[in-house]
């Protein structure tokens, strides 16, 4: 099958650029898909989408006329992490989620590292997503970011680079725990050689940290998945995860405030709520504080939460971290609150409110990405390389309307993985990994995490929402 | 065997404590049986860690807050991989007090001859260390009857001692933590020309009903001078060679020398409570 893999001028998972051999790693793989022809290829890949049709493993697309719903493509071939270079990743992640904890922690509070000079005052104040109505307050455990989705490329020399923090509501972990099922059905008998680190606890330790949440004494802790509902693109995942924790799902019709006291609506009458983990952005929480207009949300509930009666996962807030600016001053802040060097680094990155970092953007937007500093999913960007002249002019203008609101970061070509493309030819497509923490009581790495392919011809964009696959992250123990 | 630990140590203060400033001997020490994979100390509220190296070599991380405060909480998380110091097979014997006393020393022994803040040496500590040692002529040997005495005549009972007590009144009234366990076989490994430092660390109860003391915090032993064996922990408080079930964070003199959270500040109300929790895991 992969007889006629081309490798390119990228940094392939599976095969050394050197002489063109597999990786020790992936010898097994490439021993059972060579005994594979095209079509039993196809008849596993048909096998497995209509497993996730019929379970409605689905997504939904804004803006396409096409219709709403998609089922997210998943590609059969594994991609597999050896031991030691988890290890390093897992390192690296931790150091990362601790020092942004600390951050948010002293932004909202004494702010010690904007008197010391290290991060500008204005980055913080000014961020879209920097929330005052928590200056000063004390959150739960003093823990703003309870899960957290990194995402993570590789470059040329097969380095890990973090690419962003996704520090509000990552989604994305119901297909790291589909696609394992997926891959358990199709290939039990290469899962099983291979020695794979399992996923299958992750809801059990999400359940774990959000109770740790709660802050009533002397009560199980009650916890609710709060959902913007079914036309969200990731209700899927939403009622998913409720499922597998055993916890109520809601809309915030649901839930109701008394007394600065969150209640659930149920059969039995009304329930006190402990921890709200939200899938629902900070703008659509309270229309008393943020978005008028918000049907999601629930009246009085940040009244509830700052008094410290209801805890929510993640904090408040949190989007400061995720931040595309304040991305550049990660490395900073590991150096100040853990005093170590960054154990996985990031991508250079130029800051258009920087008047040298302007210029220089504004003159090399054919060679760079631009990325708008509070989107996410992909939304709002320019790939330099790809772009046309209009785009890049309406860029422009917009770069210099709002410096504040964009970076811009040399095109990383990312890693490359054998990928099953059209007519059941194996080429190489590029890639890039989004593994999840979990902050509780104990920090928590779910072994791989979801990798997602750019499945078009050349893409560089993997989100769900522009072409973007999955394959299942196979983790081995030592 | 790889240990995880984590470790919290919480102030509160009764009323605004200010201008604190504090040293941290928390980072597992590389050694040649104990590689450090993961050490991240954290500090809330949140500031500036700076760190230097103290003359026994250990990592010692320190933070001012100057602002007004009611509460610190200093977390460290660690990953360590251990190796058995000694093949448990052939103890390190051989090693005897002739030789100690004629054959050359390495210099970093003399500092563990001395007196130090909480050890000094008395003619009553001098005459029951002769009384321990015996017919002994191995230093290895010795260094295990101290260890095995402090263990079978003393109490092991908190609350009778302080942070500040000395090795003089541990011996006198047989009782104590961990820590006044290590200060008393310091005591009488001086008192007969042995080397002995004091060391800070942590260990995993491997025992199936917990039967170990001090895994509840942070712990203290002892190693003493074994020449070609070099050095070797012995631990007074559950009579044990030090093993792979250990994790070295520092060593020094005494306590005053490796203590792992050490401060000051001002205000407070008077008085601090403080809450520690250790936990260590097998991976």
């Amino acid at each position: 099958m992969f007889s006629r893999y081309e490798l390119g001028h990228f940094f392939d998972e599976m095969y050394r650029r050197e002489d063109g051999g597999a990786f020790e790693h992936y010898k097994l793989l490439e021993n059972r898909f060579g005994e594979l022809d095209a079509q039993a290829l196809e008849a596993k890949q048909l096998l497995v989408n209509e497993g996730f049709l019929e379970e409605g493993i689905t997504f939904t697309v804004y803006g396409d006329e096409k219709g709403t719903e998609r089922i997210f493509p998943f590609d059969l071939i594994p991609r597999i992490i050896p031991h030691a270079e988890w290890q390093q990743i897992e390192e690296g992640l931790t150091q990362r989620i601790i020092a942004l904890n600390l951050f948010l922690n002293d932004v909202y509070h004494e702010g010690r590292i904007i008197r010391d000079g290290i991060v500008p005052e204005d980055v913080v104040r000014g961020a879209a997503h920097y929330r005052p109505e928590m200056q000063g307050v004390k959150v739960s455990k003093d823990n703003y970011i309870q899960i957290c989705g990194t995402d993570l490329i590789r470059d040329d020399s097969g380095r890990y680079l973090v690419l962003e923090d996704n520090a509000r509501c990552p989604s994305g972990v119901s297909y790291v725990l589909e696609n394992r099922e997926a891959m358990k059905r199709a290939f039990p008998q290469l899962y099983s050689n291979y020695r794979v680190r399992p996923v299958d606890n992750y809801p059990d330790i999400l359940l774990d940290t959000l109770q740790h949440l709660s802050q009533r004494a002397g009560h199980a802790p009650v916890c609710v998945l709060l959902t913007p509902g079914v036309y969200n693109s990731a209700y899927f995942e939403h009622t998913f995860l409720a499922r597998k924790m055993g916890i109520e799902i809601v809309e915030g019709r649901d839930l109701i405030v008394l007394d600065s006291y969150v209640y659930m609506r149920t059969t039995q009458g009304l329930v006190q709520v402990d921890v709200i983990y939200r899938r629902i952005d900070d703008d659509f929480l309270d229309p008393l504080t943020f978005r008028k207009d918000s049907l999601l949300g629930v009246s009085g509930l940040m009244d509830a939460y700052l008094k410290g009666n209801v805890a929510l996962a993640n904090a408040v807030g949190t989007g400061l971290a995720d931040d595309k600016v304040i991305y550049a001053y990660v490395p900073e802040m590991i150096r100040y609150y853990l005093d170590q060097e960054p154990v996985l680094e990031s991508v250079p990155t130029y800051l258009a409110w920087r008047d040298t970092d302007r210029a220089y953007i504004l003159d090399h937007l054919e060679e760079l990405v631009v990325k708008s500093a509070n989107e996410s999913g992909g939304y709002g960007m320019l790939m330099g390389p790809t772009s046309t002249k209009s785009e890049r002019a309406a860029f422009a203008e917009n770069i210099r309307a709002e410096p504040r609101n964009f970076i811009a970061q040399p095109v990383v070509s990312l890693s490359r993985h054998p990928t099953i493309c059209e007519n059941t030819s194996i080429e190489g497509r590029h890639i890039d990994l989004r593994p999840f923490i979990l902050y509780g009581e104990k920090i928590e790495i779910i072994p791989g995490g979801l990798t997602r392919v750019a499945l078009n011809k050349g893409s560089l964009i993997v989100n769900s929402s522009q072409g973007g696959g999955s394959k299942d992250t196979w983790v081995l123990h030592s | 065997m790889r240990l995880q630990v984590y470790h919290r140590t919480e102030y509160f203060y009764l009323e605004d404590a200010a201008k604190s400033s504090n040293e941290l001997r928390l980072t597992p020490k590389i050694t040649a049986s104990q590689d450090v994979q993961r050490s991240i100390i954290s500090v809330l509220p949140a500031t500036r860690l700076e760190h230097y190296d103290d003359l026994n070599c250990n990592r010692v991380h320190y933070f001012t807050i100057p602002e007004q405060h009611n509460r610190l909480l200093i977390e460290s998380r660690s990953i360590v991989e251990t190796s058995k110091p000694n093949d448990l097979d052939s103890l390190p014997y051989g090693y005897t007090h002739s030789e100690l006393k004629t054959g050359p020393i390495p210099e970093e022994c003399y500092p563990y001859l001395q007196n130090s803040t909480y050890v000094e040496n008395t003619p009553e500590i001098w005459r029951e260390a002769v009384d321990i040692k015996g017919e002994s002529e191995d230093v290895f040997q010795t260094g295990y009857a101290i260890m095995d005495y402090i263990y079978s005549n003393y109490q092991y009972a908190s609350g009778t001692t302080t942070a500040a007590t000395h090795a003089g009144d541990v011996i006198r009234e047989r009782t104590g933590v961990c820590q006044d366990f290590a200060h008393a076989m310091t005591a009488f490994c001086r008192a007969l020309g042995i080397p002995a430092r004091y060391v800070s660390g942590y260990f995993y109860d491997s025992t199936r009903n917990r039967s170990l003391r001090g895994s509840e915090a942070s712990h203290a032993w002892v190693e003493i001078y074994g020449g070609k064996a070099g050095w070797i922990g012995l631990d007074p408080t559950n009579r044990k060679v030090v093993d792979d079930t250990y994790i070295v964070l520092a060593f020094g003199r005494d306590y005053r020398d490796v203590a792992p959270v050490i401060g000051t500040y001002y205000g407070g109300g008077g008085s601090s409570r403080l809450s520690i929790r250790v936990q260590v895991d097998r991976l």
